[in-house]
């Protein structure tokens, strides 16, 4: 593969991984009105269960007998698994599938447990509230080395094994890209129902949502674990394409604020402006970290801080000149216009017939 | 005589210091429409706020349609057949006029994360309810409205609104904070000849907090008068308003 074209899988990988993660977000804090700042959790939580389970259950099925413990002998363990999966695509399949369906009730799970605050809290006391359960997710992570190695992380078996070298990164593109597709078409098709004007309208006024019937706390409960789930998936993929899993390689500022920057640049309430913030936020930061050492001999600083200054900077212009952002918010309906307009009509010739 | 739909006994709620309902026990009758008047401060939304489930009693007992309510919440409230406005209007600011409506349609076969993949099961469900509100927006004159965004409409229209989801949820009884106010005394007199057909035809209990007698009155069955806290009459609505008890009450704010 050429330079350009590992560099444009690269980039419709990552963008595809914040996409998924920023959608969520979008379904919780978009349409929901739930400000989920500890998105963080179900990513990491993702990631955490294919570093921590699938890689034991494959060791207890494939070699039962190796004496090799998962995380103890890791390296060993891996070679290990690698061999079966290098050869087998049925159980490379049946892995993943397997792993992404695990992390994502994993998910559901951590989003229920974020409803237990997320019921009785709300503005600023839910935000840190949530902050800190992501954090202390990290920490245990971070300092139990039976889990997912400590600090030092776990690699995973490589369920792309036996698509083998340079197409390797193009199947784990491929893959991420039919998630990506998958939760797109599933939460459009929530926001285009009854359930989505039910989570508007919630947002919108809670009081009055409550007073017209809608259980607010079950429609929050239910959203964090749905929104979880879809973005611990994300997390799950990312543990797939570097085929590790590290406490280290998750913190707030990459998978609470981005996400938080890309539906607010991309537009909050809608799927595709998840969708466009995720995708300029990824290209830009890639362009800036590519050309990074162009700018050397111009700025006075550590031209690490460049990034963080020039994507804070274009948050702040989309905020001024565009607040609903890129992509603002449009009624979405149930029935098309043309089925409105025909039955507004019947009763307006019907009442005039009287 | 028809039974009450709606009892409280003894309610009692507090702000701080202030009781604001001080031991109130009331009777809607069924399939009448029932007034609450007094003067600013008496504590009518706060006594509509208890029945409702916003706000729990510090003490005393609800009763809706033989069941006791007391500490219901107001999600389940409404599902036994109570429906409310707020007197500041609060509508689903970015919904439009018809989405603020549908939405308070009950038993919606659409409402779940699963559910909703399940177009085929919603969809005539959901045409009906879009007819049904479009007819209840044509009666509140809002019909050329339905695309707006409700954050866009006038004090007056949103009032109208509030009504509107009212009626949508198809509720036995109708509890309404000010629903006329700021609204022309031409729609006024319309809404309440609905009210009064409403009654009438399908049975719906109402329960009106209103300021406006002069309009209100004429199509009123019975009328509890509400002053710091208390009720301090009750009766016919000829009666009531020449008790010297209302007219101090009224005066002496
Ligand atoms: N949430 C609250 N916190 C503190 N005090 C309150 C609260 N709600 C109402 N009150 C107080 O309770 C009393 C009754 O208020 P309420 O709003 O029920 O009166 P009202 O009869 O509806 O008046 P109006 O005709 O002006 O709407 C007032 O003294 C008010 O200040
Ligand atoms: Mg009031």
């Amino acid at each position: 593969m050429t330079i350009p074209e590992v560099f444009f899988i690269d980039l419709l990988t990552i963008v595809g991984l914040f996409v998924i993660i920023s959608m969520s977000l979008n379904l919780e804090f978009g349409y929901a009105g739930v400000p989920n700042f500890g998105k963080l959790l179900a990513v990491a939580g993702g990631a955490f269960f294919v570093g921590a389970v699938p890689g034991r259950i494959m060791m207890f099925i494939l070699s039962p007998g190796s004496g090799l413990d998962f995380v103890q002998n890791n390296i060993e363990a891996v070679m290990l698994l690698n061999q079966v999966f290098a050869s087998d695509a049925l159980a490379s399949i049946i892995y993943l599938v397997f792993s992404l369906v695990g992390a994502a009730v994993a998910g559901g799970v951590l989003g229920y447990v974020a409803s237990y605050p997320a019921i009785r809290l709300r503005g600023d006391y839910l935000a840190i509230t949530l902050l800190a359960m992501a954090e202390i997710l990290r920490v245990i992570a971070d300092n139990w080395p039976e889990f997912i190695g400590g600090s030092m992380g776990v690699r995973i078996p490589d369920p792309f094994r036996w698509v083998g070298g340079e197409t390797r990164a193009l199947a784990v593109a491929v893959t991420i890209l039919a998630v990506v597709a998958i939760v797109f078409v599933y939460l459009e098709l929530v926001l285009r129902s009854p359930l989505g004007r039910a989570l508007r309208a919630m947002r919108d006024e809670e009081l009055s949502a409550e007073v017209y019937g809608k259980d607010v706390a079950r429609l929050r409960t239910k959203t964090l674990m749905v929104g979880c789930a879809i973005a611990a998936v994300g997390g799950a993929l990312y543990s797939f394409l570097t085929a590790s899993v590290s406490a280290r390689d998750f913190n707030r500022v990459t998978h609470t604020f981005w996400p938080w920057v890309m539906v607010i640049v991309g537009g909050a309430g809608n799927n595709v402006g998840a969708l466009v913030g995720a995708g300029i936020f990824v290209t830009l930061r890639k362009f800036i970290t590519f050309y990074k050492s162009y700018f050397e001999p111009f700025v006075p600083f550590d031209v690490v801080w460049l990034e963080y200054l020039l994507l804070g900077l274009a948050l702040i212009v989309v905020l001024l000149y565009r607040p609903e952002g890129l992509v603002p918010e449009r009624p979405t309906k149930t029935l098309r216009r043309k089925e409105l307009l025909e039955i507004a009509e019947r009763v307006r010739s019907e009442a005039s017939s009287k | 005589m028809l039974g009450s739909i709606l009892r409280t006994r003894e309610l009692v709620k507090s702000f701080g210091g202030v009781r604001a309902v001080d031991r109130v026990s009331i009777d809607v009758r069924q399939k009448s429409l029932t007034m609450l008047i007094g003067p600013n401060g008496s504590g009518k939304t706060t006594l509509i706020n208890l029945v409702t489930g916003v706000y729990r009693p510090d003490h005393g007992k609800i009763f809706f349609d033989g069941t006791e309510i007391t500490g219901y919440p107001p999600h389940e409230v409404f599902r036994l057949g109570v429906a409310r406005t707020f007197q500041i209007p609060q509508p689903f600011r970015k919904l439009t006029v018809l989405e603020n409506l549908l939405v308070t349609q009950p038993g919606n076969p659409g409402e779940g994360f699963i559910k909703s993949l399940r177009r085929g099961r919603w969809k005539k469900f959901e045409q009906e309810s879009v007819e049904k509100a479009f007819r209840i927006l044509r009666l509140l004159n809002l019909d050329h409205l339905w695309d707006q965004e409700a954050e866009k409409l006038s004090g007056g229209q949103m009032k109208l609104l509030e009504v509107g989801k009212t009626l949508m949820a198809g509720a036995k009884l109708l509890i309404m904070d000010e629903p006329i106010a700021g609204v022309n005394p031409a729609l006024a007199h319309e809404i309440f000849e609905t009210f009064t057909r409403l009654r009438d035809e399908i049975g719906i209990t109402l329960f009106l907090v209103e300021h406006r007698l002069d309009i209100a009155l004429r199509y009123t069955d019975y009328v509890y008068v509400m002053a710091t806290g208390s009720i301090i009459a009750e009766g016919g609505p000829a009666e009531v308003v020449y008790d010297p008890k209302v007219i101090e009450a009224y005066l002496g704010e």
